[in-house]
């Protein structure tokens, strides 16, 4: 009980934060529409080919926008050092690890609200399974949260956090992009004769087996 | 380290210097000189005996520093846990040269194989992603700011990457999907062949062993000096 209080103090606080300040969720949301933007003009001559390049442009799109917020929303916790100090405040670091990961997952779901719709409006796609679609983004991002929050937490105050972070976490996430992916393209009604669900239960195992590895590791790793 | 016990250790690595450059010519005679040459790829196929053996010793490695950090991360800080380190850190710089290796030869034997540079077979996939895990794991070692701190992420990452690499795994072999693959399975028939390719092996693992050895007494030589820097400035401050 007094562990799910701190959780929801520790994320209400994020979002406070957020709320009052209101820069990272813009700046990064308007970073994804460049980001898109920029894929068109790189690959789109073709506008039947839509369907080939979207679910990865939308996967690129959440990878950047995610590892790119998570340096920002530790920016924050590292002035005067809050992040210590709410290691030594009596919360165990589980908590504080999993309080992150919400708060990054919710922030990172909001930048694709904002992000996402507008890959269907450029490339004139059509949603054919949103239940699906959903699922996978949720799973997807809780499993890039997961990664991302550990290693750009640990990587707090390293002299070259914005390009060790990509470095580490992306090889780690290639089977979230390529699960993802798969997803995406399947609930766009792309001709690929293979089961969402399969790739679905993938994802979830996954997130299932990050989620304790991390909270497992978490609190050996901050010991130092 | 006392005097005896380093001669002690010195003679241990030359033995196993000398059982590793036995085995390694051995394994080089019966690769060129005694195996005959496969039909269709000629003496390319040679490549194979080296680009295996590397690719499993370089998974190997890669499984040695991952279980080396889970020790080293359920350890209290002492000095056994810093001997543990010392062996993780050794084990990934060997294991990521041995990653360069099977980059290398990997592409060169495609090209003879199956007429190009780079196919995203799910094996040649999966070593190229052990070894930007290795990159990550190295660059975390030397950037990752204070020394504990340092370890402590790498060791993390080490960690994490041993379920990262299953899933990895699953993900690049059911990425291609109903694209045509070429796989090879042809399997070593001839007896010879089995022989030079077991040869190899044996060499290819005694030379990572020896190389991990001397890493790791390198390591130790390292942190004796840093030791003994402390102790002097501690002793002499305005030195």
């Amino acid at each position: 009980m007094r562990t799910l209080v701190q959780f929801i103090g520790i994320v209400r606080k994020d979002i406070v934060i957020e709320f009052r300040a209101k820069d990272l969720l813009y700046l990064t949301a308007f970073f994804s529409f460049l980001l898109i933007v920029i894929f068109s003009f790189a690959f789109l001559s073709d506008p039947a080919k839509a369907i080939d390049y979207g679910p990865g442009i939308i996967w690129v799109t959440v990878l950047f926008s995610a590892i790119l917020g998570l340096n920002r929303l530790l920016e924050r916790e590292k002035e005067n050092s809050c992040l210590w100090a709410l290691l030594l405040s009596p919360v165990s670091p589980s908590t504080v690890f999993v309080a992150k990961v919400a708060s990054h997952m919710i922030f990172t779901l909001l930048v694709e609200v904002m992000a996402i719709p507008m890959v269907f409006v450029f490339f004139d796609l059509r949603l054919e399974n949103p239940a699906i679609f959903v699922a996978g983004l949720l799973l997807g991002t809780l499993g890039i949260s997961l990664i991302g929050t550990i290693f750009a937490t640990m990587l707090i105050n390293a002299r070259l956090k914005e390009v060790l972070l990509p470095l580490v976490t992306f090889p780690l996430l290639v089977p979230v992009l390529v699960a993802g992916v798969k997803i995406t393209a399947l609930t766009i009604g792309a001709p690929i004769a293979e089961e969402p669900a399969s790739w679905l239960r993938f994802l979830l195992g996954f997130d299932m087996v990050f989620g304790a590895v991390t909270l497992a590791l978490f609190g050996r790793m901050v010991r130092s | 380290m006392k005097p005896s016990r380093a001669r002690y250790v010195f003679s241990l690595q030359m033995a196993l210097a000398i059982f590793a450059f036995v085995l390694t010519v051995l394994a080089l005679y019966w690769v060129f000189l005694v195996a005959p040459n496969e039909a269709i790829l000629g003496i390319s196929q040679k490549i194979f005996y080296f680009h295996v053996s590397s690719a499993m010793n370089m998974m190997l490695l890669y499984a040695l520093c991952g279980l080396l950090s889970i020790l080293y991360l359920a350890l209290p800080n002492n000095k056994v846990a810093a001997m543990v380190d010392m062996l993780a850190l050794a084990s990934a710089e060997v294991g990521a040269m041995f990653g360069a290796i099977v980059l290398t030869s990997g592409p060169l034997w495609a090209k003879k194989a199956w007429g190009t540079w780079w196919t995203w077979e799910p094996r040649l996939t999966l070593s190229l992603l052990v070894f930007f895990l290795f990159f990550a794991y190295l660059a975390l070692r030397l950037f990752a700011g204070q020394e504990r701190f340092g370890r402590s992420v790498a060791s993390g990452l080490a960690v994490v990457g041993l379920p990262g690499l299953y899933f990895i795994h699953v993900a690049v072999e059911r990425w291609g999907g109903a694209h045509p693959q070429v796989v090879f399975k042809g399997g070593l028939t001839h007896p010879e062949m089995r022989t030079a390719f077991f040869l190899s092996v044996l060499a290819t693992s005694a030379l990572a062993a020896l190389l991990v050895a001397l890493r790791f007494s390198l390591a130790r030589l390292e942190r004796e000096t840093d030791i003994l820097y402390l102790e002097l400035d501690s002793r002499f401050p305005s030195r």
